[in-house]
């Protein structure tokens, strides 16, 4: 479990203070994927490096399971940060090095290891993110997927519990980024390993993660477990980062409203309806007969989830009772 | 220049110019030696104690680069006459090969400190963040991290200086160092042996061609790519 509890941190900007954090508290379970999201300037990166402490709060405390580390010294700290991962949007890899070299540095670094116990780490880390062949080769010969292999590979190395992602997809292209993604949500189902990260891309949130913050001028605006924040979302940020990936979009609601003006449900399927012929059975008992407005039809880490905006064109029953109809098939309807 | 009789190059005491050749080289050789012993650790702790830096010593740092400074703004002459009694006290002798090396090494290490704090400068930030992110300690950062990362800037800095105490060399004669700039002013300008000018004149460019060229192969090969 880590416990973030009322941190804030300030800048000085020409002069005048300004707020990276303000009185941030989260609350993340071990084994989960956390992602923080907001836009640039929102204060994700400050956040995140508060975990390992690169940046330290000017008040508020971190605790990683149970022990409060902005109470520890530098030394105890240093120790700490060798079972923190850490993976970086530009991957930060040392040229000197070669891809195996560069997975060695953090086992040298804590030390304890005999060289043939560490090139053994080194094989291993390197099978795990599949850049065996590559071992040899240097970080400027490979590409920003493999860049960041190495930089996953590199994080896992002294068996963190904790493994702070900050921005780790954001320099790659869209097929790269799935497979980085999807190496991501593998080691956290092999190693249980709980991860945190950081994005503006909600796509990612939506892939990856099961519980979201969404942070908007140093300040979490919303959080929760992320099939909850996409479904409902409160925040006037959050909402318009969804509408980027497509979600919650009002499309031909106005037009709708204005030129039919009959009233506009909005259905919610998650889990096992989305898989049934919900509207059909329906239409056909009440005698719903629908326009559909706008819908979005996915799913977020293997639950299967829809939202459906309909104008209601003919209905046998009160449209007020078609909420309960809906109910009866597992899924949630409200009229707008 | 026209009517320079060729034949004087045969007359030339080769002896002397090797001797000189030798000076030279020795004072290069031991000079540089010192200056990247000492001029890479001031060079790292001004790259450290900078303000915004892995350790930052706001004061410290001001002293160090005003010394520095200092140094490298007094010509190199003055420094030769100035060190003299230092260099009696630590060498024994203020004259000769020997007596030059001192002031030889204190001209040249704020040169190279300055040209090390700037190469290290150019380590990106992130790798060294990275490493923080690992536990490393200061040490690690310095022998793991921005050492090896800036070898090739290190290695390029420690060429320019290497041809910079060449030039520093010719000056030595003035305390009866020797050499080969030595025997430049001494023959070629003050009793007007053109000949001798010419051959130390193409023997030094040889040693700074020679010099660059090492340097440069040497870059290229650590190069990381």
């Amino acid at each position: 479990m880590i416990e973030v509890q009322n941190i804030s941190k300030h800048y000085q900007h020409g002069g005048k203070s300004v707020a990276a954090l303000d009185n941030v508290s989260l609350q993340i379970a071990s084994g989960e994927i956390y992602g923080i999201i907001g836009r640039s300037g929102a204060g994700k990166s400050t956040l995140i490096r508060c975990l390992n402490l690169l940046e330290r709060p000017d008040s508020g405390h971190v605790s990683l399971h149970g022990e409060d580390i902005t109470r520890f010294d530098e030394r105890a700290l240093q120790q700490r940060r060798q079972r923190i991962g850490m993976v970086f949007q530009h991957f930060n890899l040392l040229r000197s090095r070669t891809v195996a070299a560069n997975v060695r540095f953090p086992l040298e670094l804590a030390g304890g290891l005999s060289p043939a116990q560490m090139d053994a780490r080194v094989d291993e880390l390197l099978a795990l993110v599949g850049l065996q062949d590559h071992k040899h080769k240097r970080p400027s010969q490979l590409s920003g997927g493999q860049k960041q292999r190495v930089g996953i590979a590199r994080a896992l190395a002294n068996h963190p519990d904790l493994l702070l992602c900050d921005e780790a997809t954001s320099a790659l292209d869209p097929e790269t980024t799935d497979a980085i993604l999807a190496l991501l949500a593998d080691i956290n189902r092999q190693l249980g390993l709980t991860i945190v990260l950081i994005t503006h891309d909600m796509r990612v949130i939506r892939q990856l993660c099961d519980s979201v913050a969404v942070l908007d001028h140093g300040r979490v605006v919303e959080q929760g477990k992320v099939l909850d924040v996409f479904l409902a979302p409160q925040h006037a940020v959050t909402q318009s980062l969804l509408a980027e990936t497509g979600m919650g979009q009002g499309a031909l609601q106005g037009i709708w409203r204005q030129r039919v003006a009959t009233p506009v449900i909005k259905l919610t399927f998650v889990g096992e309806p989305t898989l049934q012929p919900v509207l059909d059975k329906v239409g056909r008992e009440a005698g719903l007969r629908v326009n559909l407005l706008s819908g979005t039809l996915s799913e977020i880490k293997d639950t299967p989830f829809g939202q459906l905006l309909a104008g209601v064109v003919a209905s046998d029953v009160d449209v007020s009772a078609l909420p309960a109809i809906f109910a009866r098939e597992g899924v949630r309807c409200e009229v707008l | 220049m026209l009517d320079f009789d060729w034949n004087l190059l045969l007359e030339i005491d080769w002896v002397e110019i090797g001797e000189a050749t030798l000076d030279t080289l020795t004072m290069l050789g031991v000079s540089m030696l010192f200056t990247v012993l000492a001029g890479l650790p001031l060079g790292v702790l001004l790259f450290v104690s900078a303000p915004g830096q892995l350790r930052a010593r706001p004061r410290l740092y001001a002293v160090l680069s005003f010394l520095v400074n200092v140094l490298r703004s007094l010509p190199f002459v003055i420094l030769l006459i100035v060190l003299m009694p230092f260099t009696l006290l630590l060498v024994g002798t203020s004259i000769g090969v020997a007596g030059a090396i001192v002031p030889l090494v204190v001209g040249a290490v704020p040169f190279f400190a300055r040209l090390v704090e700037n190469v290290l400068r150019e380590v990106d930030r992130g790798v060294i963040e990275a490493s923080q992110s690992m536990g490393a300690r200061l040490p690690h950062i310095v022998f793991k991290v921005l050492l090896p990362e800036s070898l090739p800037g290190l290695i390029g800095a420690a060429t320019v200086t290497a041809v910079a105490l060449v030039g520093y060399t010719a000056m030595s004669g003035v305390i009866g160092g020797g050499g080969l700039g030595d025997l430049a002013i001494r023959y070629g300008y003050q009793r007007f042996q053109t000949e001798i000018m010419i051959v130390t004149v193409v023997l030094l460019l040889a040693l700074v061609q020679g010099l660059q060229s090492a340097g440069d192969s040497l870059v290229r090969r650590c190069r990381f790519d």
